[in-house]
């Protein structure tokens, strides 16, 4: 028989009192990890094999989807169904790999491949791949998955986040935050954590298929990122080609077929992780060329080849300390794959004249630094952990007349980040003005990433210069951005939460997500309704406490208005249908705006008394110390 | 046209605690911005509902936004004037002064001259640069004290010629 729990006596024998579980994510270009920190033990979690890392590879065959090492077998008898590094194309048009002879586009405008199983998406690929490591997790956690801190490259512009965002909601994950990789690797370092003085950190990434470089200043349990710079189309996949290609010239082959340069990629990357340990190794090339047998590659050959692509990594290395006016840092962390090449080791170790950090493994590193994280953004620590601050990685402008950038939010800027500026109408009588959102450093607006283009419309006619128009945007804690236009006379609004101009629309994701739940046999019924009540409950139970403790910040209708919000909530939280409850939660969210904005003012205080209590003590502390 | 911080028109001064003063103690003002931070970081309201976390975010957005304004001194000049309700656009117009002019041509004309490999010549047309720019701070900050706000508006402006110059790429270390 079951017995009955009784609760101590001024317990809350609430759900958040529970540990929750939150997982870090590592999606990245070769390697996918998930780890999870369960407050004292930091784990990543690995599959029925025992490894830890999941290769960034899917299988689309006629009858069956594979994921990892599966996958990866598939790649020589059928190299057009697997997929791998599809992260390099997570938000990006169709134009830019039209070219690219290792990828077989499908047909259509959009960005896809093809497969057996028909068209995929990067998008597409990337939520099998999470979907996989959320079943790798499942069992070997005591509980659900509340949600996860995925990692993205810290240079990953406005359209990849949304990708990646866009990924995990078709894998079923919810999305604490997207967190930059660097970031994550320094949290997992945790240097110094609490330590008074302040030290100056560069974390050197190099993985796959991007690249990153971010300068942080730590201190006092504070991780501020000062800059970032990067590319994110650039990594160990360059190696690997660069290394085959070689291969292709020694043997003379002009035109290699698909399986050839599958074959010559997979030899390329065995050698350089051999050549990390030796000085030369043969090469069996006859899957490539019947006639030779052998080639022989040495280190120095290896070197040479990638020579040009360190010495990009080092001019951004170079550009970003200028960008946060710092001639040296106190340390260097090596994260990702590509770092274990003895030849980045040696440049890094030029580049800033330091010996760089490398105990902890830099392909896991990432991961773990990420579930550190979630178990933070899940709820299970309050008031002393570390925070972190993060930057935009590249500027955010309008296209003015002229196709010239006009930038609103400078790179580097801590996030989360809000900014306006005023326009003009640049013709008499004009009433609608399209606003065109871009992403980059360049002056003129074909050289910027395009982001979205949007309308106002309803402008009243007036004389050239008359109106005033006011941009704004907003970019969250992930990354991502909002933009919203207002003409200031009529008040005429316009906005948009910029959706990635080439990603997915809401009835694709829609329509996946129906597809991928009748597939998986589960309910996204009960799931959106879980959600929605979730939801609802949090909003009723906060308004309840707040104002009990700060009632006194409204005055009698509003809270009356209030309350009867609240009312209609619970009313249709007892017909348990999710979408009415989530418009009574939207509605009582928005009508307890302004009752959460003054509890902030009023806590404003508060936390200033803090630091001038502290500023007291540390006075005390240095008085009494000789 | 200068970016302004967004639709909430907050004072940055009252924000962080500080003395509506051009002089201002850098070490308080990071001090409270980490502790302002700390408190209201999308980060701390991770498991709040949704309502909080958009408040917060634009909290935030704010204490980022006077975090900047406030750090640099030009911007926190410019703040100044336009807090005072000085009209930014008609003392641009105004201009500068003359003399200031002529300073200008001829610091511009030193700078084209620099050769890219003359570290010597860079270093003392930076000093150079950076005595005006200390010179028209200095003016600025007396006439500002004095409310003589025209004035002020001059030497602001001095200052955001002469701060743009010092980040030239031609004068930064290679």
């Amino acid at each position: 028989m079951a017995l009955l729990q009784i609760a101590e006596p001024g317990a809350t024998p609430e759900s958040h009192t529970e540990r929750q579980i939150g997982v870090g994510i590592d999606l990245g270009t070769t390697n996918s990890l998930i780890a999870h920190f369960d407050g004292t033990n930091l784990n990543v979690l690995t599959g029925d094999t025992g490894q830890a890392s999941l290769p960034s590879v899917v299988y689309y065959g006629k009858s069956k989807t594979l994921v990892g090492a599966d996958a990866e077998q598939q790649a020589s008898a059928e190299p057009g169904n697997t997929i791998a590094s599809a992260k390099r194309m997570l938000g990006r048009s169709r134009e830019e790999f039209e070219e690219d002879p290792y990828i077989q586009l499908a047909a259509g405008e959009s960005l896809a491949f093809a497969t057996d199983a028909g068209a995929k998406t990067p998008v597409e690929v990337s939520a099998a791949i999470l979907g996989a490591l959320k079943d790798r997790a499942g069992p070997r956690l005591s509980g659900p998955i509340a949600g996860a801190v995925i990692t993205v490259p810290a240079y990953f512009d406005d359209a990849q986040r949304q990708a990646t965002r866009q990924a995990a909601e078709l894998a079923g994950i919810k999305v604490l935050r997207l967190l930059n990789e660097p970031t994550a690797a320094a949290v997992a370092y945790g240097l110094d954590e609490q330590a008074e003085e302040s030290s100056l950190l560069a974390v050197y990434d190099l993985g796959g298929g991007t690249f990153d470089i971010s300068l942080l200043r730590m201190r006092a349990g504070l991780f501020e990122v000062l800059a970032t710079g990067g590319d994110s189309a650039l990594g160990g996949d360059d190696f690997d080609r660069a290394l085959a290609a070689h291969l292709f010239a020694e043997l003379s082959i002009g035109e290699p077929t698909a399986v050839q340069r599958r074959v010559a990629l997979s030899l390329a990357r065995d050698a350089k992780e051999r050549l990390s340990d030796t000085a030369s190794v043969d090469l069996d090339v006859s899957g490539l060329d019947a006639v030779t047998g052998e080639i022989t590659v040495s280190r120095s050959t290896l070197e040479t080849l990638l020579s040009p692509y360190i010495e990009r990594t080092l001019d951004a290395c170079r550009q970003t300390l200028a960008d946060a006016s710092i001639d040296a840092v106190d340390r260097v962390v090596l994260v990702g794959g590509s770092t274990r090449t003895p030849a980045v080791r040696q440049a890094v170790a030029n580049c800033f004249g330091l010996e760089p950090l490398c105990n902890l493994d830099p392909d896991q590193v990432v991961a773990m630094g990420a579930a550190r994280q979630a178990d933070i953004l899940v709820g299970n620590r309050q008031g002393d952990e570390a925070l972190l601050l993060d930057v935009i990685p590249l500027s955010l402008g309008l296209e003015t007349y002229g196709g010239l950038v006009e930038r609103i939010v400078d790179r580097n800027s801590t996030i989360p980040v809000a900014r306006a500026q005023e326009f003009t109408t640049a013709r008499d009588g004009q009433t609608g003005l399209v606003v065109h959102v871009v992403q980059g450093e360049r002056e003129r607006v074909e050289d910027c990433r395009s982001l979205a283009r949007f309308e106002l419309t309803g402008i009243p006619s007036m004389v050239a210069g008359a109106a005033r128009i006011e941009v704004t945007f907003q970019v969250d804690a992930d990354g991502i951005l909002a933009v919203s236009a207002v003409e200031q006379q009529t008040g005429a609004r316009s906005e948009i939460v910029v959706k990635p101009a080439f990603g997915l629309d809401e009835a694709q994701i829609t329509n996946m997500l129906k597809a991928g739940y009748e597939h998986a046999g589960e309910d996204m019924l009960a799931r959106k309704l879980g959600e929605a009540r979730v939801e609802a409950e949090a909003l009723l139970d906060g308004l309840q406490a707040a104002m009990t403790v700060d009632g006194d910040l409204l005055s009698e209708d509003e809270t009356a208005a209030l309350q009867s919000d609240m009312q209609s909530l619970e009313t249709v939280m007892a017909a348990n249908q999710s979408d009415d409850i989530r418009e009574a939660t939207e509605i009582l969210g928005k009508a307890s705006e302004v009752f959460a904005a003054r509890r902030m003012d009023r806590s404003i205080q508060k936390a200033l008394q803090g630091v001038a209590l502290s500023e007291l003590e540390s006075d005390v502390a240095e008085e009494s110390t000789p | 046209m200068n970016a302004t911080a967004g639709a909430t028109a907050r004072d940055y001064f009252s924000l962080f605690q500080l003395e509506p003063d051009f002089a201002l103690d850098e070490t308080a003002l990071e001090r409270a911005y980490h502790a302002l931070l700390t408190q209201f970081h999308p980060d701390r309201y991770a498991g709040k509902p949704q309502v909080e976390q958009r408040v917060a975010a634009q909290f935030c957005a704010d204490i980022n936004s006077g975090f900047r304004i406030l750090s640099d001194e030009v911007s926190r000049a410019e703040y100044l004037l336009q807090q005072a309700g000085v009209d930014l656009v008609a003392a641009e117009r105004a201009g500068v002064e003359s003399t200031f002019l002529m300073t200008q041509i001829s610091l511009r004309e030193q700078l084209e001259e620099l050769a890219p490999s003359d570290a010597a010549g860079r270093q003392d047309l930076t000093a150079d640069i950076q005595g005006h720019y200390t010179a028209s701070r200095d003016q600025f900050a007396k006439t500002l004290a004095a409310n003589a706000y025209l004035d002020a508006a001059r030497h602001w402006q001095e200052m955001c010629y002469l701060s743009k110059l010092l980040s030239e790429p031609k004068l930064r270390v290679s």
